[in-house]
Formats: structure tokens, C-alpha cells, sequence
């Protein structure tokens, strides 16, 4: 099971928990044997929706549970004040808390919201605090990052305002935190990309200059990871970064992270006699970049490149002699 | 560390599963029965040991999930009927050559019950309550592919969907916007092979997913489902279908990749886990089982990187566009 440490059990150990579980499984199937009962005979009641969640709370992965409390909240709705809702919200935020990872509560989550007794928009703004603490406590959960841009997404439909800027801030802000939190650099791209189609920019050209920036020094400070590398190339190879600037700034640029990463595989090298296989990666997709602006490189090191991505990584051995195969 | 796959032990411990009743376990998982099912019986093909499990109570058990009133199979009788279970009951059938074991009006409620779920954007929602993912387009259209039911207005909206959730990174996500999971690599791949339309991807991206897809593998051997995230052995699985619809199986290591699933075997019980010293469950168990078959290791025998099924069924599957 996922992250759950093997046990060995001893057949002392063993007898032991069959004592135990065969209470608790008493117990439990004739609570689910009782709910399901209320279920297909449509009892929607106060008293269905108590037991409905004593189920849940044993088990918050019954979805055919949840499905049955949403059905009765349908059925009741009218005897619902505020404090249920406010209830229900409490309750899903303490299943997630601890099953952090279960799809069914999310959903259920997003449904009370849209649900609510309250429909003002502030309910859905404190909603954006609450995910911000749950994607503190794990800053890769991509069900809080999806949930997240559902909430945005009705914060938007209904204020006609868009939220780019902000939550462009919040990927800074997130990837600050920790260098390697690609699903916030995944997000980055995500806003870019509308704030560009949607001409959201004041000054395109200083925001380019600016995320070049950031991007150098991200690389200068973990040339290992992964995620820097990836959001590198997208947006060396982004159609708004090559129009914007002009052909002699867009080369520069590319001269200039082409020398960069020169010298921090230069040192890697030095520090631990390897050439680091991102380096090298990145630097034939600049090569790449260069021979497609139409710059006539006399020396390309492509090739070069591959090979010693060979020996540097020989997990991908067998992409990189694609790589070379095409290269011909 | 075990360097030998257990072959008898994993059976074994397939069939032990249905005889923990006496623990608590067992019934906090019933919403995975049918699924559980399917893995284990397909685990067990793969096994060539598919006679451990009695047909006629399976197919009798498949039955007892099919939903009346929606035309769904749930996951145990009782339970609402999902797209997800729905998709293991006809693979359970499908795998025992017994889809006449279900009448043809229960067939068409089937097949309405998934075209019902399907959305004006192409997507497919898992039932009534519209959680939308690529998980379910995935499920719906491999069922409609096993019914043979596929037609072109099912198949070309999902398709465009499926297109719209392909990352910059090389990735898909579970629906457009959302960060590449190598799951849902499987999920959108699997769907676009089920209905032919790989081609629909440009040389260049079937290359830049082959690329993201190859860098999950770490320097132990094992693959993650996403930049930075630790191994698990079901992504030898979902990574390795994957690079296999897009002929590109051979991106990764193979022997490193093989040395991490066997070091993820419980030698005393069998069983297969997330990683080394974890608990073993079904899930894990058959798609470590499934790598190690994409990967040509232990003599097994071939699954089809596309339906997750044993080749030897597949095969008679109609290929849409028919």
C-alpha cells in the first residue's frame, strides 16, 4: 500500500488482531448494512445523514456513501441552517487532513461549496486561505493545486476580475520556499501563457527580462534539479519570449545561458570529475534554437553533447543514441 | 535482497486475498472489490496461472455488481455504479471470454450509462456527480472499445479533449491546465491507442513525451510519477505502457528497473509493494507483474500495453474505426 511500512506478523501478533477486528468488523458491517438499507429504501433524513458520516469517518473512500449523503442534503436542504454547511465543510477539512490523497473528498468539497447556504462570493475567497494551509502542509498534493484553480476559476467567473497577477505571485512565492516544487512551476506556465493570450502584461519585454533573470539564478542555485530545466526550456522556446525581442536580443540570450551553463558544468565537473547530464541536455536544445534563428554555428558541439550524455546517463543510453541517429 | 522473481509466492498470495475476511481490512475496501478483482485476475494471467481463481463464481460475482438501475457495474453489490468499475467488470468478462453472460439489454444500459457520462467538451464525467478526469475517458472508452461500440461522435470530441490536456513538458494532466502526471500519461496515450488516433500527436511532442516520460526513472532503478517525487513500482507500469504505445519502451533501463521491482517482493508472503519494504497489496502486485512482462523478464506472458489486458485476449478485439 502506498507509503505504509511492511509488517511481519507472528502468528501471536496475528491472533491477536483478529480478536480485535472481529468487534470492530461487527460493528462496521452493520453500520454500512444499516445505511445502505436507508439508501435503497430513499430515507433522507436527519438521522440518515448522522449515520452517513459515522460510515465516512470509518471509511472516507466510500463513495457510493457520499453519494448517498449528497442525495439526502438534496432531499433536506430546506431544514438546513448555515451551521450544517459550515459542519460539512468542517468535516471534509478534517478527512482531508488526514487522507490528503482521497479524490472522493475533494469532490465532496467542492460540491458543499457550490451548495451552499451561503452562495456569497466570500465563502469561495475563504476557501483560497483554507487550500493555502493545506498546500503548505504538502506543497506537491496536485489534488490541492487542481482544487485550487477550480476555486480560482469561480472566484473569476463571478467577479469578471482576473486573478493572473496574484497567483502568479504565489508560484514565486512557492517556488522560493523550495526550488523543486515543479507543480508551482507548472502553474507559472499555465498564467503566463493566459496573461500573454489575454494581454494581461503591462511591459512584456521587462517581464521577460525580469523571469530571465529569475530563471539564471534558479539555475545557479540547484543546477540538479529537474524542474528548472524544464520550465527553462519552455520558456526559451515560448513563441512570446522569441517575438518580443528582437533577433540580436533573443540571440543574446541565448548566448548568454548558452556560457552559463558552460560554466556550471565546468564546475560540477571540477567538483566531482562528471559532466552534468542537464547541462548537456540543454545545451543541445540551445544549439537548436540557435540553428533555427538562422545563426551559423561552425563548431556545433551537439553531438559532442549526446555522446557524453551516454556516459553521463546511461539510464536514457537509448534515447540519446535516437538523439544522435537523428542528429545525421 | 531477492534477486528472484516469486512467482509461486505471488500467486499464492493472490489467492490468499478473498480469505481475509477476518480482517477489518477486507471490508474497509469493498469500494475496490471489482477492481481488486481485475488485478488480480489479470496479475494471475500473466502468471499463466489464471485457473487459480473458479470462473463461475468470478463471472457470478461480476454479475451481482451490474446496477439495475443505471446500467453501471459498482465495485460490490449494493454500491453505485462508477465508470471505473464499470471498466473492470468488462475487462473480469472479457478476460473469461463470458460477455454473453450478460443479456443485450443489459449490454445497451451499459453502453448508455457510459455514453450518458460523456460531457459537451468531449471529457467524460466518473457518474452523476460530475468529477471530470482523464482517468475517465480513459475507462469509458476502452469499455466502449471492448463492447465494440465506439462511433466517431463519442470518439472525436474525447479525443480533442485528451489533446487539450497535453503538457509543454511532454506530460498530460487530468484535465486541461493541470500539472503532467505520469498516470494520466497512461490514462490519455491508452485512450488515444484504443481509438487509433496516436497519430493525432506530431512527431515532435510523441518525442518530448518520450523525453519526460524516460526522466522518471531515478538513479535506483525505479520510476516516479512526477519531477522530484520518490519511486513507485506502479509507474512501471503507467511509464512503461506509456513508452510502449509510443515505441519508445526501450528509453529506459531495463535491468535497474527490474532490480527495483524484485527488491519491492515480499519474500515470505509474495506480493508485490509500492517500493521496498512497504505492504504489499493487489495493485502493486500486478503492475509490478505487468513491468516486468513489458520488459520481456520471467518468462511471462504478454500484456498489451493499451488495455492492461493479457494479449492473448486483446487480440480478438475489433479496432475502431471498424
Amino acid at each position: 500500500m502506498h507509503g505504509v511500512k511492511r509488517r511481519q506478523w507472528s502468528r501471536e501478533l496475528l491472533k491477536q488482531k483478529r480478536i480485535e477486528d472481529e468487534k470492530k468488523i461487527k460493528q462496521y458491517r452493520s453500520l454500512v448494512d444499516t445505511v445502505l438499507n436507508l439508501k435503497e429504501t430513499q430515507i433522507y433524513t436527519k438521522d440518515s445523514l448522522k449515520l452517513s458520516k459515522e460510515v465516512l469517518q470509518w471509511n472516507p473512500e466510500f463513495n457510493t456513501v457520499w453519494n448517498f449523503r449528497r442525495d439526502i442534503i438534496e432531499n433536506v436542504k430546506g431544514q438546513l441552517d448555515v451551521t450544517f454547511w459550515e459542519d460539512e465543510l468542517n468535516f471534509t477539512m478534517a478527512e482531508l487532513k488526514k487522507f490528503p490523497k482521497v479524490y472522493w473528498i475533494w469532490n465532496h468539497r467542492v460540491w458543499v461549496l457550490k451548495n451552499h447556504i451561503d452562495s456569497s462570493l466570500k465563502i469561495w475567497q475563504r476557501e483560497l486561505i483554507i487550500v493555502n494551509k493545506l498546500l503548505d502542509m504538502d506543497a506537491r498534493n496536485f489534488h490541492g493545486w487542481h482544487y485550487r484553480r477550480r476555486i480560482i476559476k469561480v472566484i473569476e467567473d463571478r467577479t469578471g476580475k482576473s486573478n493572473d497577477h496574484e497567483e502568479l505571485e504565489l508560484t514565486t512565492q512557492k517556488i522560493n520556499k523550495n526550488i523543486s516544487n515543479f507543480s508551482a512551476w507548472h502553474q507559472r506556465v499555465q498564467l503566463i501563457t493566459r496573461m500573454n493570450d489575454t494581454d494581461e502584461f503591462e511591459n512584456r519585454k521587462e517581464f521577460i527580462t525580469n523571469e530571465i533573470d529569475y530563471i539564471t539564478n534558479a539555475m545557479f542555485t540547484d543546477a540538479e534539479d529537474q524542474s528548472v530545466w524544464f520550465y527553462m526550456e519552455w520558456f526559451l522556446e515560448y513563441e512570446m519570449v522569441s517575438k518580443v525581442l528582437n533577433h540580436n536580443e533573443y540571440t543574446t540570450i541565448l548566448n548568454k545561458f548558452q556560457s552559463n551553463i558552460l560554466i556550471i558544468n565546468e564546475d560540477d565537473k571540477e567538483f566531482s570529475g562528471k559532466e552534468n547530464p542537464w547541462c548537456l541536455k540543454m545545451l543541445i536544445i540551445i544549439e537548436k534554437l540557435q540553428t533555427n534563428l538562422g545563426i551559423e554555428i561552425k563548431d556545433g558541439k551537439s553531438k559532442e553533447w549526446i555522446a557524453k550524455l551516454i556516459e553521463a546517463d546511461p539510464l536514457r543510453k537509448n534515447r540519446y543514441l535516437y538523439l544522435l541517429h537523428e542528429e545525421k | 535482497m531477492p534477486m528472484e522473481f516469486l512467482k509461486e509466492k505471488h500467486i499464492e498470495y493472490i489467492k490468499s486475498l478473498d480469505a481475509k475476511q477476518g480482517d477489518l481490512e477486507y471490508w474497509l475496501s469493498e469500494h475496490l472489490r471489482l477492481n481488486g478483482v481485475y488485478w488480480g485476475l489479470t496479475a494471475l494471467c500473466i502468471l499463466d496461472a489464471k485457473d487459480t481463481f473458479k470462473k463461475e463464481d468470478i463471472v457470478n460475482f461480476v454479475l451481482s455488481c451490474w446496477v439495475k438501475s443505471t446500467g453501471g457495474f459498482s465495485p460490490f453489490p449494493r454500491h453505485d455504479a462508477h465508470l471505473l468499475t464499470t471498466l473492470s467488470g468488462i475487462q473480469i468478462l472479457s478476460i473469461y471470454n463470458s460477455l454473453d453472460a450478460l443479456t443485450e439489454e443489459q449490454i445497451e444500459k451499459c453502453v448508455e450509462f457510459i455514453k450518458k457520462n460523456q460531457l459537451e467538451d468531449g471529457s467524460f464525467q466518473g457518474d452523476r456527480f460530475g468529477e471530470v478526469d482523464t482517468r475517465f475517458i480513459y475507462t469509458a472508452l476502452s469499455s466502449l472499445s471492448i463492447l465494440g461500440r465506439l462511433t466517431p461522435e463519442i470518439v472525436d470530441p474525447a479525443v480533442d479533449y485528451i489533446l487539450k490536456c497535453y503538457n509543454f513538458d511532454g506530460g498530460f494532466g487530468l484535465s486541461p491546465g493541470s500539472e503532467s502526471h505520469a498516470a494520466q500519461a497512461f490514462t490519455c496515450l491508452g485512450a488515444l491507442a484504443v481509438v487509433g488516433k496516436v497519430n493525432k500527436l506530431s512527431k515532435s511532442q510523441i518525442d518530448k513525451i518520450g523525453w519526460w516520460l524516460c526522466e522518471r526513472q531515478l538513479p535506483e532503478g525505479g520510476l516516479n510519477g512526477r519531477p522530484s517525487k520518490l519511486p513507485d513500482v506502479c509507474y512501471s507500469w503507467w511509464v512503461l505502457s506509456s513508452l510502449a504505445i509510443i515505441n519508445k519502451l526501450n528509453w529506459i533501463d531495463y535491468k535497474k528497473l527490474r532490480h527495483f521491482i524484485l527488491s519491492s517482493q515480499d519474500t515470505k508472503r509474495g506480493g508485490i509493494s509500492d517500493r521496498p519494504d512497504n505492504e504489499v497489496d493487489v495493485f502493486h502486485t500486478l503492475f509490478g507483474i505487468t513491468g516486468l512482462s513489458l520488459m520481456g523478464f520471467e518468462n511471462l506472458n504478454p500484456i498489451d500495453p493499451v488495455y492492461c489486458m493479457p494479449c492473448e485476449v486483446t487480440s480478438k478485439f475489433k479496432k475502431y474505426p471498424y
